[in-house]
């Protein structure tokens, strides 16, 4: 039989052992857990945003009345802003930033009511809010702002178990007679995003087709298209957090150890930082050693900054799946 | 051997029980407590939405769930022991019919119950479905043949 050599990428190699890891992820218990700590996350996030807005919606139907669609919109925009605005750090003393999409229409489905509450509610508001509140569905906006930050630290649970495992049971040396370690490294990272890409894509249409039922009034097609693209932002998103545990498991032997590790780095980057930044200012510039310094971007008003956004998380995710390789490469099996 | 050979998904499923064993105590001691106060207080004397609500459910509906919640606390942890010894009747078989208990709970409770009191049809019931319907699919069908016991 002849052997391949190092480095050789096979795409039906890391077609086939990615297939084989998707089903193993279920078996094995990390896709399990992944898949209920992710959508209880999810779901209770969606509960906390819809349920005053649906609670109003029951009144209007108890008293027998119509439902007053500004009154919903009102509502859900004094629910939403200050999420919105705490979560991307805008706030009143916040630099005024001029965006080309102030100057579009806003979608004409939208147009009068929102426009109307704009001007009313907030003299001055500040573009990005302006955008995900009155130009996109504002409640699909904040919870996925809010599945943004949450799914980073989810992750871990996934992803954390990628050749860890097999390293410290010794089985990969059984593989490695058949295929190279680069397919068996790059296999394993795109069947875990596969199936994470499976588990978001499941949630964020559940939590979509329930806004369309329960509280309808946002057109179907601006749900459904910004409920897209969310979810091709998250599943971007999740590349370069996927990565750093596709390095971590290479490294470390124990699949625990892998675990801890990743959570400890995914969530103490972060941490670290905004702690850090209060004895020193540029501290706050750790945490664009993961993506955690320019995710928010990925829903910023400009196509052509949440397009490159995805790209530099993109570019994350090829340096650290480079860094994580290079060290499988070299280890002892 | 048996022990060796079990899944990790299994392990993971039989870990799930045990939590869900916990919650569902939690349930059943708040279910008591209710039904306690009205020692101290009939329901029929409080003028509440809420009580209201619980009232016109009706008692026959109450015991019914009350008898599936507390049936579903005692299968859930013998399922999960049985998921870790992979016994086909105390884990597949009790499993699914804990799934099936609480398919119907769900359903029961969003049909007769107000949504002042949790019924009727929202996020919650979505999240309270997952887990009986992944042990559903799963117990069939991924680990349909892990059960040698």
């Amino acid at each position: 039989m002849k052997q391949m050599k190092p480095g050789t990428l096979d795409y039906r190699h890391i077609c086939l052992i990615s297939i084989y890891w998707i089903r193993y992820v279920i078996q094995g218990g990390p896709g399990l857990v992944f898949i209920m700590v992710a959508s209880i996350f999810s779901f209770t996030v969606a509960q906390t945003v819809l349920t005053p807005v649906e609670m109003l919606m029951d009144q209007h139907a108890e008293k027998g009345s119509e439902i007053n669609r500004d009154q919903c919109v009102t509502a859900i925009i004094k629910l939403v802003r200050p999420i919105i605005r705490w979560a991307l750090d805008i706030n009143d003393e916040s630099p005024p930033i001029t965006f080309t999409v102030m100057e579009r229409p806003i979608a004409p489905e939208l147009a009068t009511t929102h426009k109307q509450l704009a001007i009313q509610r907030d003299p001055c508001p500040d573009p990005w809010t302006t955008f995900l509140i009155y130009q996109r569905p504002a409640l699909l906006s904040v919870i996925f702002l809010v599945l943004i930050f949450g799914m980073p630290l989810l992750i871990p649970f996934l992803a954390f178990n990628q050749t860890s495992g097999d390293i410290q049971n010794k089985n990969l040396r059984y593989l490695l007679l058949r295929t190279t370690r680069l397919n068996i490294f790059l296999g394993r990272f795109v069947g875990t995003a596969i199936f994470s890409m499976l588990v978001i894509g499941t949630i964020v249409a559940a939590i979509t087709w329930y806004i369309n039922i329960k509280i309808p009034i946002y057109p179907l097609s601006s749900l459904v298209s910004w409920a897209l693209y969310g979810y091709v932002i998250l599943a971007i998103l999740v590349f370069p957090y996927i990565s750093v545990c596709s390095w971590i498991s290479a490294v470390v032997d124990s699949p625990l150890l892998s675990l801890v590790l990743a959570q400890l780095i995914i969530g103490g980057i972060p941490l670290f930082a905004f702690i850090a930044h209060f004895i020193w200012k540029p501290a706050t510039n750790i945490k664009f050693l993961l993506p955690w310094g320019l995710q928010n971007h990925l829903l910023h008003p400009e196509l052509i900054h949440s397009v490159g956004t995805m790209a530099s998380c993109l570019l994350y995710t090829i340096a650290l799946l480079s860094l994580g390789y290079r060290h499988f490469e070299n280890r002892d099996l | 051997m048996s022990e060796e050979k079990r899944p990790g998904g299994l392990t993971a499923l039989a870990v799930l029980n045990f939590v869900f064993t916990a919650i569902y105590v939690f349930s059943i001691l708040s279910m008591i407590t209710l039904f306690g106060l009205q020692l101290v207080k009939p329901f029929h004397e409080i003028d509440a939405p809420h009580y209201e609500a619980i009232r016109n459910v009706g008692k026959p509906i109450l015991i019914t769930i009350f008898s599936i919640v507390v049936i579903s606390t005692i299968i859930l942890p013998i399922s999960g022991v049985g998921f870790l010894k992979q016994k086909r009747f105390l884990g597949r078989t009790l499993g699914n019919a804990y799934a099936i208990l609480v398919i119907v709970n769900v359903v029961l409770t969003g049909v007769m119950f107000d949504p002042k009191i949790g019924g009727g049809f929202s996020i919650g019931t979505i999240t309270g479905i997952i887990y009986p319907m992944l042990l559903l699919i799963l117990l069939n069908t991924t680990f349909k043949e892990d059960f040698i016991n």
